[in-house]
């Protein structure tokens, strides 16, 4: 058994990015209703629930080693998407075990770590890398900790301290992000780096959120979905190079949207780490694209009752104005009101051609 | 808009001596600064001469706090003097947004906390901004959009503030539509 990588996706240029029909099926859709409005929806990230993207504590796919090489592109073309405060080198030795212990133990198959006190030894088979080190020593590792694990790992990484009871982003990992600056919003409190987001602050999602998260307990890690759009399966929609995604925005036809948009979801868990007690913030990006979704019928029809009561607030803070009423007439042609089951599961197990 | 609706923006104080400090320094951008001392509680001042004088300074027997050609030139001399410092030192600074913070940054990599540094806002409302496609800061910032001066694309002013950077920031505003740029308002003098 095991996963069956597929190693030549790209996710830029000729964007030869897709699903199979299993990772169709077992995508996280984050609409369990017909309408969609800001909330606090953080629930306990048990393994466990509707998508098997839940099921373990970082879910690995069959985009995992392309993931891995679109991430290394970004570094290398600018390193500072990675940067952690000097003060949170044990929150880095946190996370590193963290992942370490959580993809050995969720994929033998895949990853193995062996412990002999301080001395470790991390065989990752998919990027064919087998390092020994020392636990608690940088020097034994090709770069810091917390680079080093998350050029592993698929989806985003932040690292939050915790003081003044406040939670900074003190470090990340920052390549597959939707609009934010890594570089600008480094050491900034929770509501400072929320602060562009709309309509949300008034009615106290943040303070609530923050209240709630300075509270998790270690052992205890919790997770929410979240969403955007994106033309062409594109994981560097950063702000740092919107002059070479934006264009892409206005490239959508009748005769190309089902192909080129892509739904795009976070699923974001959050960890409590035992040494530095800081927070581990994954942000895992998964894509799929239009005409993948409307070959689930439940998630075709909901997306278009969620798009058609959006607030415009949030249609224009989500960047989908351009092709909005496009989309959504699009979707409408094919849903015939028929009340949806309340969840986020496909409630199909095969896909038409 | 009004700058109370930028979530990441301070809101600033008019300055008044901590009692709980031992010594007290103000620095300010300007020579234009309103600061009383407690009766008993000397407190030193710097600040940057008025523009007119052209990098003359005078010298500190002349009473009135120490003078400076420029706010680079004071923050140098800060940072020399907070390597030095014990515990007890209050800091006051005076003056535009990016020398508030960059006093404050200073002072922080010095080993001061942000319990011991005190800022009040005065002077232009224009703003640094930070250019996030290239990195370039652009100075003394009074329009809703600019050209920045390291890539030349035209820049809107994003209402969000970064302490560490000093700035706000330049997002790329015709980067859908090339071209499709707004007319600039003067919106922060």
């Amino acid at each position: 058994m095991g996963i069956h990588f597929k190693t030549d996706e790209t996710f830029r240029d000729d964007f030869s990015y897709r699903n199979s029909d299993a990772a169709v099926l077992r995508f996280p859709f984050p609409f369990g209703e017909d309408t969609y409005r800001y909330s606090v929806n953080i629930e306990p990230h048990v393994k466990a629930g509707p998508s098997p993207a839940f099921e373990h504590a970082f879910d690995v796919d069959e985009h995992y080693v392309a993931e891995c090489r679109e991430r290394a592109i970004v570094l290398d073309h600018d390193p500072k998407r990675c940067q952690v405060l000097p003060h949170m080198m044990p929150a880095q030795w946190d996370t590193l075990e963290l992942l370490m212990e959580s993809l050995s133990t969720d994929y033998p198959e895949h990853f193995s770590l062996t412990r002999d006190g301080t001395a470790w030894h991390w065989i990752n088979r998919p990027l064919n890398l087998d390092q020994r080190f020392v636990f608690g020593d940088a020097s034994t590792l090709p770069c810091e900790p917390f680079e080093y694990i998350t050029r592993q790992a698929q989806g985003d990484f932040t690292l939050q301290d915790q003081r003044d009871n406040n939670l900074y982003v003190d470090g990340g990992m920052v390549t597959t992000q939707a609009d934010w600056s890594l570089e600008f919003d480094i050491g900034m409190s929770f509501h400072e780096w929320h602060g562009p987001v709309p309509l949300a602050h008034e009615i106290g999602v943040f303070d609530r959120a923050l209240q709630y998260l300075l509270r998790l307990q270690y052992g205890h890690p919790v997770r929410r979905l979240n969403w955007t759009m994106t033309i062409n399966p594109r994981l560097d929609t950063s702000p740092e190079n919107y002059p070479d995604w934006g264009p892409d925005r206005t490239t959508l036809t009748a005769e190309n949207i089902a192909g080129k948009l892509h739904l795009r979801v976070e699923l974001q868990t959050l960890f409590r780490l035992p040494r530095s007690n800081a927070i581990l913030f994954g942000i895992r990006c998964y894509l799929i694209s239009l005409q993948d979704i409307e070959r689930v019928k439940k998630w075709h029809k909901r997306l278009h009752r969620v798009l058609a009561t959006l607030p415009p607030e949030l249609v224009e803070y989500k960047g989908l104005i351009r092709f909005y009423d496009l989309l959504v007439s699009r979707l409408a042609a094919m849903d015939d009101g028929t009340p949806l089951s309340l969840g986020i599961q496909p409630d199909q197990t095969q896909l038409p051609a | 808009m009004s700058d109370q609706f930028i979530k990441s923006r301070p809101v600033y104080q008019s300055l008044a001596v901590d009692s709980s400090g031992l010594r007290h320094l103000l620095v300010s951008d300007s020579p234009a600064f309103s600061f009383a001392a407690l009766p008993g509680q000397e407190a030193e001042i710097w600040f940057v001469a008025a523009p007119d004088q052209e990098g003359r300074t005078r010298p500190p027997e002349a009473g009135g706090g120490r003078c400076f050609r420029s706010p680079r030139h004071l923050i140098d001399r800060l940072d020399h003097r907070l390597a030095r410092e014990r515990m007890g030192l209050r800091l006051y600074a005076s003056g535009t947004e990016d020398f508030l913070w960059d006093v404050f940054n200073t002072a922080q990599r010095a080993g001061m906390n942000k319990q011991e540094i005190f800022q009040c806002h005065s002077g232009t409302k224009a703003r640094r901004v930070a250019c996030v496609h290239c990195r370039t800061f652009n100075h003394a910032v009074t329009t809703t959009i600019v050209r920045c001066e390291g890539c030349g694309a035209n820049l809107f002013v994003r209402d969000h503030f970064s302490r560490r950077l000093s700035a706000f920031m330049g997002v790329k505003v015709d980067a859908e539509v090339a071209g499709d740029v707004p007319p600039a308002e003067q919106a922060y003098s």
